[in-house]
């Protein structure tokens, strides 16, 4: 066993039956079996897109189809998005759900102002969207118009399976970004600045 | 019209038929057409509306809540119609229509409609003979700009406050949008009227509405926001 111990020094030379059970366990594994390698990026946008927490803007029908979203039969807790705040300092993912009015607009908008970023936004539904069939003088044509949507949801309202599908594809976008570009253009922007 | 039922309101309703409301018109449209200049609405087919002249107009609501024949005692609805391109009408451009029933009997329902010119559109307020009247007027002035004369408070109340001209006239564009750059102002009226009812306001919440400079920037930011989103993806 003499050259064995050299080429795998963490071997010992006591039998592994005389041994401790969790100190083999741990001795065997090794370091190649403990430990991942990957990238910040991938490790931030891992964490970063399960574990979203939505704000719901909710003010039609499309709303009431995200409670049954929210509820047990669909239940969005499985993605990791069920943390639901009724703060926008709190949240990062805005789910306007429902028509919105010019009147309604400079609220929307401040309300995603002040959500931390970063921060996506789902457009749901036909409304959100392109106004739906309000195509009259008190509707916003989209939300589009005040703020930048990741998601878009086609439906009047939409099935939750369309909520789940946005999710998702909202998952693949957050976990497609990349945290260091994003830092190293703010510390650039800042050195400009500064 | 033996059978009566009780109303939420612990009222009795007697119950309508055809018979019933064809005598409730008939005795309604005679009084009208005698004591307050009333004239029969042909264009209404199913039930009984009665032009009056505008001066006659708070005189003969009065007298159909108050007169115990009648105590229509239910203002349902305000509002106007925009005759603009309407086919075959000669008349001034504007109506004001106001629905009236009664709590006591359902075959006491009827329709009054005062005729407005477009010069100077504009017919007398009763707000006080009914409470509703208020905001019922207020929606009216505020889609179709018909001033209520007496009205206490003609504000919009649909629309924001920065909108401009009144979008159920037909000469309104159907295509036009209308921003709006901040927050309609709520905190201060509701405490004005707070105070006005005899309350005590201890300490005045800062309004949360974003500054001008804030909203200058909404239709800016968002575009330049848009564009970063697109060049990113």
């Amino acid at each position: 066993m003499g050259e064995g111990a050299k080429a795998a020094p963490q071997t010992t030379s006591i039998p592994l039956t005389q041994q401790p059970p969790v100190a083999a366990l741990h001795q065997d594994a090794g370091l190649n079996q403990s430990m991942v390698t990957t990238s910040i990026d991938a490790l931030i946008g891992w964490g970063r897109k399960n574990s979203l927490w939505p704000f719901t803007f909710g003010t039609a029908c499309c709303a009431i189809e995200f409670m049954a979203l929210a509820a047990s039969k669909y239940d969005l807790a499985r993605f990791g998005a069920e943390f639901m705040r009724f703060s926008p300092r709190q949240s990062d993912l805005l789910i306007v759900a429902g028509t919105i009015t010019y009147k309604q607009a400079p609220i929307l908008r401040r309300i995603w102002e002040q959500m931390m970023e970063p921060r996506w936004v789902i457009s749901v539904g036909a409304c959100a969207s392109t106004g739906g069939f309000y195509d009259c003088y008190c509707t916003l044509p989209g939300i589009d118009e005040i703020v930048p949507v990741d998601v878009y949801i086609a439906g009047c309202p939409p099935r939750p399976e369309a909520y789940i599908e946005a999710l998702l594809q909202l998952q693949d976008k957050i976990q497609d970004s990349s945290y260091m570009k994003d830092r190293a253009a703010a510390n650039h922007q800042r050195i400009q600045v500064g | 019209m033996s059978q009566t039922a009780t109303t939420d309101l612990g009222r009795e309703l007697v119950p309508a038929n055809a018979q019933s409301r064809k005598a409730f018109q008939d005795q309604a449209f005679q009084i009208l057409s005698s004591r307050f200049e009333g004239i029969l609405d042909p264009a209404d087919r199913w039930g009984l509306t009665v032009i009056l002249p505008a001066p006659k107009l708070r005189e003969a609501v009065r007298f159909l809540r108050d007169d115990s024949e009648f105590q229509m005692d239910l203002l349902l609805d305000v509002t106007a119609i925009d005759y603009l391109e309407y086919p075959g009408h000669e008349e001034a451009r504007y109506a004001v229509v106001y629905n009236l029933r009664s709590q006591r009997n359902a075959a006491r329902r009827l329709r009054l409609k005062v005729r407005v010119e477009e010069e100077s559109p504009s017919v007398p307020s009763i707000h006080d003979l009914f409470k509703i009247a208020n905001w019922q007027e207020r929606e009216t002035w505020d889609q179709y700009g018909i001033v209520f004369a007496g009205h206490p408070d003609l504000r919009r109340l649909l629309n924001h406050i920065e909108f401009q001209g009144h979008p159920l006239r037909k000469d309104y564009p159907a295509r036009k949008r209308q921003w709006l750059s901040t927050n309609d102002p709520l905190v201060d009226p509701m405490v004005a009227r707070l105070k006005s009812n005899g309350f005590t306001v201890l300490e005045a919440p800062t309004a949360n509405a974003p500054s001008v400079e804030e909203t200058d920037l909404l239709g800016k930011v968002s575009r330049e926001q848009r564009n970063n989103v697109e060049k990113q993806s």
